[in-house]
This record gives structure tokens, sequence and C-alpha cells, in this order.
């Protein structure tokens, strides 16, 4: 009996955690066998196990692979422009006051609102094809990156740069051996958050205007009322943001063990 | 010398705005004399202020924001009002804390924007399906940081009112409350920009009315420059909250200034 308290006081949080997720399924599964569901909400209503069996459908006949290709290459291309224009403008931006007066408005501006109010007009001008998708999901996931590169580079030790720069460090050197790995932690906890914003870009992004892609596919079943195949497509974003969330926060507490913890944020 | 010392503590402020002129006027100039551009594609910033002058004169903006400000109310007040309770009550009881805390991260890190399809359809177009989205979208930073917040209440404080004979109401006020404001203050200003996320999804998807609507009407029907209002006034409603909170954040603790909670 003690080894079995022994057990449970071990590892209580886990099996607390997995346990509150199980009983969540297993209730929301159960609810038609307690309730006879009036016609208008059975209509609307799937069960955890109904959405298994479409998933394994969808995946059989091709379908989810299909609409997959398109939402992964709107997020890989999307995100990796991202990366290549907000690491080196939040490091230039960083390093010179300049710029960054001149550039902060922008910035600002275009953080605090929600950049899915561009939709409409980039898709009068890319179209409904890709482009569209692509660029939402780069303006979503940009701003994270630039601003925690920023931030990072803000956050150097001034005695460091001051240090290389008297043994004759040109910027390029402070750049390389002080201020990039100085901003590395920071990068990385922005790279989070922008790869959240990328999901959401893709998501919203083919809601609106596209046929393929598995925002698409959602928004197409809702319409015709396959509420499993919403929840097949919820379950696959769902994991996609969970691996890509926690495999980047593992990477971040490796980098910042020296960094006290911080609210939860995604 | 003085106008020096003067540029030097306003640089800042004075570069940023010749930066937004300079971008208007090389907008509108490039656009009129430079190169010969479709209407229906592009705008200039005259025809956006001419725009401006009518919508703001008019009626139908202000109907909108109206509708948009209703239903956010109200899905943020849901927010407020089911997210505070529950984080307290995960970051002061340890095994509530352990049930729901893998299940809700879930949540929170997953785009649950990816339901509005199905939100609307179960609950139609209108208020109620809106309110719902933006409720889901901004719960989960007040139960976080609600959380955080008191999860991260100094034990010493809390052992200082027992010891002298302090109420478990005493303990609520004085100690942790005072403690979890900031996060809360920092929890409503990431709530605010889900949220707004909640109301454009949920009036682009389905609805006739409200800001997002407007915005994605616009769009549809290539009047450029009304889009760009709507896009302006909406940027500039996020920018001055988001500010107003961040404003009042410093002033309620000004002690965790430099603390970034994002």
């Amino acid at each position: 009996m003690t080894g079995v308290v022994n057990f449970y006081r071990e590892r209580e949080s886990s099996i607390l955690g997995i346990g509150f997720i199980v009983l969540f399924l297993v209730a929301w599964e159960s609810i038609p066998l307690w309730v006879s569901l009036p016609k208008g909400v059975s209509l609307f209503f799937t069960t955890p196990s109904q959405v298994a069996v479409k998933f394994y459908e969808l995946m059989a006949d091709g379908t989810i692979q299909e609409h997959f290709y398109i939402s992964a290459w709107e997020f890989v291309v999307g995100l990796g422009l991202s990366i290549a224009v907000g690491l080196p403008f939040g490091l230039i931006m960083g390093r010179s006051r300049t710029l960054d007066a001149l550039l902060d408005p922008y910035v600002t501006a275009l953080n605090a609102t929600p950049r899915l109010i561009w939709l409409p007009l980039l898709i009068i001008w890319a179209g409904i094809g890709v482009w569209s998708k692509i660029l939402i999901v780069f303006l979503g996931a940009v701003f994270p990156l630039l601003i925690n590169t920023y931030t990072g580079v803000k956050n150097v030790d001034r005695v460091l740069i001051n240090m290389v720069r008297s043994f004759g460090a040109r910027e390029w050197h402070v750049m390389k051996i002080v201020v990039l790995p100085y901003s590395v932690p920071f990068i990385v906890a922005g790279l989070r958050l922008a790869v959240g914003r990328a999901v959401l870009g893709v998501v919203v992004g083919e809601f609106f205007a596209a046929t393929k892609g598995l925002g698409a596919m959602i928004a197409r079943a809702a319409t015709a009322y396959q509420v499993d195949v919403v929840f097949v497509g919820m379950a696959i974003f769902m994991g996609i943001s969970l691996i890509f969330t926690f495999a980047i926060k593992k990477l971040e507490t490796n980098l910042s063990r020296w960094r006290p913890e911080q609210v939860k944020t995604f | 010398m003085d106008v020096k010392e003067i540029y030097q503590k306003y640089r800042r402020l004075v570069l940023g705005v010749i930066s937004l002129i300079s971008l208007v006027a090389l907008w509108e100039f490039a656009l009129t004399y430079v190169i010969t551009y479709d209407p229906f594609f592009f705008t200039t910033p005259s025809y956006i202020i001419v725009a401006a002058k009518e919508l703001l004169l008019g009626d139908r903006l202000w109907r909108d924001l109206a509708v948009s400000s209703h239903a956010f109310l109200w899905g943020f007040s849901a927010a407020v009002i089911i997210g505070i309770p529950i984080g307290a009550v995960m970051g002061w009881r340890r095994r509530v804390e352990y049930a729901l805390d893998p299940f809700l991260t879930g949540l929170y890190a997953s785009p649950l924007v990816a339901l509005a399809p199905l939100i609307i359809l179960v609950f139609g177009v209108g208020l109620t399906s809106k309110a719902v989205l933006i409720f889901l979208l901004s719960v989960f930073p007040f139960i976080f940081n609600t959380f955080s917040g008191v999860k991260s209440t100094d034990q010493l404080l809390v052992n200082v009112v027992r010891s002298f004979g302090g109420k478990e109401r005493h303990l609520y006020f004085k100690v942790i409350l005072p403690s979890t404001l900031p996060y809360l203050v920092a929890g409503a200003r990431l709530a605010i920009g889900r949220g707004i996320v909640g109301v454009i999804v949920g009036e682009f998807f389905a609805s006739s009315e409200g800001i997002g609507f407007a915005i994605a009407q616009f769009g549809d029907t290539y009047r450029l420059p009304e889009m760009f209002v709507g896009i302006i006034i909406l940027s500039l409603i996020a920018v001055a909250l988001t500010e107003a909170l961040r404003k009042f954040e410093l002033i309620i603790a000004p002690y965790r200034a430099d603390m970034e909670i994002r």
C-alpha cells in the first residue's frame, strides 16, 4: 500500500495532469450515452472517437496530406522570410540609435495591431494563391522576431562591447563576438512567439481565400456540417503548435538557465 | 547650443516624426508624379485623407465601431470573470495546478481561432459567436497571468500576515491581490491583442456589421482609401489601449518597471 502511495506522491503532477485530460476526453465521449441529444444539437456534435476515425480515413485517402503540404509550404516560406528580415533589422535597430528612432514608429504601430487586418489588402495585392498567405504569415511572425532580437541587442553588456572595442574590434567583430551570442536566448524566445503567429496566419489566411490547405479544409467542412473534419484540422494544428512550442521552449531553457522565470506567453 | 540640446533630448521623437512625414510625402509624390498606378490596387495619402473625412463625418464607421466594441466588451468581461478565478485557484492550490496546467497550456499554445467556423455554425452570425470567439482567445492570458501572480506571491509576506493573526481575508486583500495586480494588467494587455484578433476573424468570416466587416467589405469592393482608413483607425485603437495599459502597469508597479512581462 505504501508503495502505491509513494508511487503516486512522486508522480502526482503528471498523474493529475494526464488524468484530467483523459477525464475530459472520456466525459466528452460519453455525453451521448448520458443524454439523448436533440436533433439540432447532434448536428454540431461529435465525439473524440469519431474524430479519430475521421482522421484515419482522411489520412488513408490522402486528403490531409494534400492540404497539409500547402499549409506547410506557406508556413515554412513565410517564417523563413520573417527570420531573414526580422533578425538583420533587429540587430541593426539595436545597434544604431538613428535607425532605431527612424523605424520605431512603424514597428510599434504594426506590432500593437493584429496584422490580420491587412489580410484583405494582401488578398487584393497577391491574389488568393499561396502568396497572400505567405505574406500574412510573414507579417505576423516578423515582429516578435525583430523586437526580441532588438531587446537582446539592447541588453548586451556594455562592458563587453567596450572591452572588445579597446582591443581594436570593428562593428562586425562586435556583432559576431559579443552581440549575436548574447542575444541568442532572446531570439529563440522571439522564434517561439513567431511560430504561434505564423500558425495563426496560416489558419486565418486559408479561411478566407483559399481552396487548398488545412484552414480551407476546416472552413469548408464547417459549412457542410462535417464537425468531425473541423476537429481533425484543429487537432493537426494543435499538434503542430504544441510540438514547435515545446521544442523551442526546451531549447530556450537550455540556452537561458541564468534568466529568471517568466510568465507564459504564446 | 540651445537648439542642439533640445534636439539631443527629443532626438527620438524628432526622427520618428521626420520619418513618418517623409514616408507619407514620398508615397504621395511617387504615386502622383513618378509611377502611374491602377486605382484598384494602390492609393495615395491624399485620397485616404478625403475618405477619412467622409467616414468620420458619416455615421457608418461609428456604428461599426459600436457593434465591434459591444461584442468585445461581452467577450472580454466573460474572460475576466472566468479567467481570474481559475488562475487564482490554480496558483493557490497545488493539486488544481497539477490537474489543469497541461490541459490549459495545450489549449493556450494551440490556435483556437481554427474553431471559428464551428463557433459561427453553432452560435450563428452575430454578437454571440463573436463574443464567444473573443472570450476563447482572451481568457488564457488572464488564467495564466493570475496563476503566475498568485504563485509568485512572497511566501514570507504570507507567513508574516499569518503569524500576526491575519485572517484568510486579510491574506487575500493585503498580500495576494497587490502582488498579483501587475501580472493581471500585463495579462489584460495580452488579452486585448488576442481579443482584437477575435473581433477581426469573427467579422471577416461571418458578419454584416462591425469594423472588421467594414475593412473586409471595402477590400472586396476595391475601395482602398476607405479600407486604409479602417485599418488606421483599428491600429490607433489597439495602440492606445495597449499603451494605456503599459503606462498603468508602470503606475501600479513601478518597482517592476525593468521586468519584461510580455
